[in-house]
């Protein structure tokens, strides 16, 4: 046996799983690149900040170095405080307590005017983030002098905050995917629990628990399940038909058969004796096979323009009747088609139309009309053929339509076009009626139902 | 007449040609649609049978191949479905009447004399030239009402120039239509029996139910 294809359900979930898993990633990707830059731009902010204030308290002392005056910042006192400033000049440079011993070793040189942001490691390895400001100093005699600000913060305490927004970020959106993961297995069971009980009732027709396929499914398989109760309905009523007609051909034959053997055993075999017996056995065998012919079924059929089949139809029975010239008017809604077989619709309206032809005096007249309901969303189709004849009387219309249907009736001749037509639309769950027309001859109504 | 038989089933086909033969037909014969679309486009056909299920072409593709090249003599299809599809599809093909197997013979040729007595434009089977009657049934001919004595030559003669009434035959399609294929032609033979016909339909010479048209043929006149 093959490996059956992973089920439908099992697909979905890993698709949207690894889904869920990608926008999850990305989501928590994006959140952390945001909160880090955001965290940067406010450190160096606050270093920029910490730059100004050193400029703006400092003032060239007497051996020519810039040096801040009083020290606002306290941390900048304290050492291993985490935030180190330093001043450099030509003339000397100048270092905050808190970075003695600390190792800072900032390398940008910038330009009077420049700045430069830098990360740096410290002595002990500690990250910093630092910034050089290149500024130029006036001095009293209108002179000018160049000195480089800097200054420096640790990175630890923020990288630890990073670590611990990232583990936060990690552990939400997992456990989002796993609660949507969750909610999707279950709105994937409760959307395709008719998928399975579709399974289940094929299951069950198989084993012949049931018949056809239970009401009320959602609006998506109703086609599907109307179609397949339409093909086993046509399937199981072709079958009978299938059966009553053998029966009937096995019954029917025997009694010709019967006449022959007794012919041949009084040994009066000779052919003119036994000629009508072959001419009823054709007959029988002519007449069975008439019945058996159609065979469509609703389920896998598209839809039939009906226009052109009726035009060929009315240009063969002019060749077949060209001693019997007729008016035939095609009266048909443009664009009506209806799903059926095209060789049973021909069968159907072939019958109805010889039979028109047959009895008619010169004026026939088929009229094509979709039938519509409120129950389906297809319609159906309502066909009639009226002519000028004398008309059926209404006591011989049922036996009309049921000629040549029990096996025992006689089947020389003709006559039973229009109960062969009436075998065809039931096949269809349709109807064949016989009314008066008003031409003042007879009309035979086929009512095909819609789906 | 000249009938052209388009069977695969030999024992058919050949019991058809017999059967024909017999009504006093001259038939052209074949066994497969490519042999027989030939024939009806090369032979002087005047009706055919054909039956729809044939070997290597079929017959629906023979009678279309005809009627695209304008072969408008008629044709009858023998089918073995008695479906409305079957028949409506011959039909459409160019087909003028259907047969459905099994049938019997009666039946193949009061159809095949329908279809010429129509394309000699005809209504009914019993044609009428100048008190000359002839009825196409039954094979029976009167000259006003009494029955006269024809050969099976002279009948087929006679039926031809009636049923094409009012065109004019020349004596080599007479020749080619009323003798069969291999047979030894000469149209003085014809000169012979148009004169025995006429003594028979005519024998004081009052009536001249058919015309001579010098270097042209014969006519038999239209009513």
């Amino acid at each position: 046996m093959a490996r059956a294809a992973p089920s439908l359900q099992a697909r979905l979930l890993v698709a949207l799983a690894l889904l869920l898993l990608a926008a999850a990633a990305i989501a928590a990707w994006s959140l952390e690149s945001w909160y880090r830059d955001l965290g940067l731009r406010a450190r160096e902010d606050v270093l920029e900040a910490q730059v100004i204030a050193l400029i703006s308290s400092a003032d060239i002392g007497p051996d020519g170095r810039l040096l801040p005056q009083n020290l606002v910042e306290p941390r900048l006192a304290t050492p291993g405080s985490g935030l180190y400033a330093e001043i450099l000049g030509a003339r000397g440079s100048w270092r905050s307590p808190s970075a003695v011993g600390s190792g800072l070793n900032l390398a940008a040189q910038p330009a009077a005017g420049e700045r430069r942001f830098e990360h740096a490691r410290l002595a002990d390895g500690t990250r910093v983030l630092g910034l050089s400001l290149g500024i130029r100093w006036e001095l009293a005699d209108g002179g000018t002098r160049d000195f480089v600000v800097r200054a420096a913060a640790s990175l630890e305490p923020w990288y630890r905050e990073i670590a611990r927004v990232r583990a936060w970020l990690a552990t939400g959106s997992i456990l989002l995917a796993l609660f949507l993961l969750g909610g999707l297995a279950f709105a994937l069971r409760f959307a395709l629990r008719p998928l399975r009980r579709l399974e289940s009732e094929i299951v069950d027709i198989e084993a012949g628990r049931r018949e056809g396929l239970g009401p009320e499914w959602p609006r998506e398989l109703a086609g599907v399940t109307g179609n397949l109760n339409a093909l086993l309905t046509g399937e199981r009523k072709r079958l009978e038909r299938y059966r009553a007609t053998l029966g009937n051909l096995a019954h029917s034959l025997k009694t010709p058969l019967a006449a022959m053997r007794s012919l041949l055993e009084r040994g009066q075999a000779e052919p003119a004796a036994l000629a009508p017996q072959l001419d009823r056995m054709q007959d029988i065998v002519q007449h069975q096979l008439k019945r058996a012919v159609f065979g469509g079924t609703g389920a896998t059929l598209i839809d039939l323009p009906v226009q052109e089949p009726l035009e060929q139809l009315r240009g063969a029975l002019a060749k077949v009747y060209a001693d019997k010239p007729v008016r035939v008017a095609l009266a048909i809604a443009p664009g009506t088609a209806y799903p059926i077989d095209p060789g049973d619709f021909l069968e159907l309206a072939g019958n109805l139309m010889d039979n028109a032809w047959k009895y008619c005096r010169g004026e026939i007249v088929v009229r094509v009309t979709p039938w519509t309901s409120a129950e389906w969303r297809r319609p159906g189709l309502a066909v009639d053929v009226e002519d000028d004849g004398h008309g059926i009387p209404p006591v011989e219309r049922q036996r009309v339509l049921e000629r040549g249907v029990r096996a025992d009736e006689s089947v020389a001749g003709q006559g039973i076009g229009l109960s062969v037509a009436r075998e065809i639309a039931s096949a269809y769950s349709g109807t064949l009626e016989i009314g008066d027309g008003r031409l003042g001859g007879a009309r035979v109504t086929l009512r095909l139902p819609g789906r | 007449m000249r009938l052209l038989v388009l069977e695969d089933e030999p024992a058919l086909r050949e019991s058809l040609v017999q059967q024909f033969h017999g009504a006093g037909f001259t038939i052209d014969q074949a066994a497969d649609g490519v042999e027989g679309e030939f024939a009806g486009l090369e032979y002087p056909v005047d009706v055919a049978v054909v039956d729809l299920g044939l070997p290597r072409r079929s017959g629906l593709d023979a009678i279309r191949a005809w009627r695209k090249a304008g072969k408008s003599f008629p044709v009858l299809i023998l089918t073995a479905r008695d479906s409305w599809q079957e028949k409506v599809s011959g039909l459409d093909a160019g087909a003028d009447d259907y047969v459905t197997k099994p049938f019997r013979f009666e039946e193949v040729l009061a159809r095949v004399q329908a279809l010429l007595r129509r394309s000699g434009g005809w209504s009914q089977p019993l044609l009428r030239s100048g008190g000359v009657e002839l009825d196409t049934r039954s094979q029976q001919v009167r000259v006003d009402g009494a029955p006269v004595e024809l050969t099976a030559f002279e009948y087929r003669l006679l039926e031809y120039l009636m049923l094409r009434a009012g065109q004019v035959i020349s004596k080599s399609e007479l020749t080619e239509k009323l003798y069969e294929q291999d047979f030894e032609r000469d149209s003085n033979t014809i000169e012979v029996f148009i004169g025995r016909l006429r003594r028979k339909l005519d024998p004081d010479g009052k009536r001249q139910p058919i015309e001579t048209l010098r270097g042209r043929g014969y006519r038999v006149a239209r009513e």
